[in-house]
């Protein structure tokens, strides 16, 4: 059962180096508001600041590039480890990754809908950020939580 | 569905890796189907019924719930 969408496995390790540090130092930003100072740059932008002076489409924007710069490696890092094959891929793995998928997008959304009812004013806007990782990440946890539960249970081998 | 994948492997002499080997999947993929966890496709149903030289109904096995 060949699934096309998904890379080859050896495309995971860089996943993983891209999503394991730019997951720590969202974290981070998210903590401590942290911004570099060099990271400025006057940028190509579809749409730039809403409550800036420029506000035309597709022009060129001063922005601070860290939050960009971040949350581009961490999507990319997530994309590539979670759409990457196994070393042993085989049909009950790729079931385990749609049914991990469904999952993920479930949760996440019942995450959302909490927050919906629970969460107001600006503080929504934390909300929306977190929520705009949490699909990918939650997918990348239960499929890894599943396949290590799926190589550890093999009871009475003969 | 169930299946006595397990007992046709004891008859052969087949550890969970050997089968899994045989037909090019994972040994949790093996695992799973012997613990009634994962129904396989067709064509790994296929693949194991000519391993132990039988026919897919005499491993695979409807229940009454399916």
């Amino acid at each position: 059962m060949a699934n096309k969408l998904l890379l080859p496995n050896k495309y995971k390790k860089i996943g993983w180096c891209l999503l394991i540090p730019s997951f720590a130092l969202g974290i981070y930003i998210i903590a401590t508001g942290f911004q570099t100072d060099w990271l400025h740059a006057k940028t190509f932008s579809i749409f730039p600041d809403e409550l800036s002076t420029n506000k035309k489409f597709f022009s060129l924007t001063d922005v601070n590039l860290t939050n960009t710069l971040v949350g581009s490696l961490f999507i990319i890092g997530a994309l590539l480890v979670g759409f990457t094959k196994e070393k042993n891929e085989d049909e009950y793995i790729a079931n385990i990754r749609f049914s991990s998928l469904l999952w993920a997008v479930l949760v996440s959304n019942i995450l959302l809908l909490i927050a919906f009812i629970g969460v107001y004013g600006s503080a929504f806007l934390n909300v929306m950020v977190y929520n705009m990782f949490t699909v990918l990440l939650i997918f990348i946890v239960r499929f890894n939580i599943l396949l290590y539960k799926s190589s550890k249970s093999v009871p009475d081998e003969k | 569905m169930k299946n006595n994948i397990r007992i046709e492997r004891a008859i052969k002499g087949l550890t969970q890796e050997d089968l899994a080997k045989k037909v090019s999947v994972s040994r949790q993929t093996i695992n799973a189907m012997e613990a009634n966890k994962y129904v396989p496709s067709t064509v790994l149903a296929l693949k194991i019924a000519k391993i132990f030289n039988k026919n897919v109904e005499d491993i695979f096995l409807l229940e009454k719930s399916d």
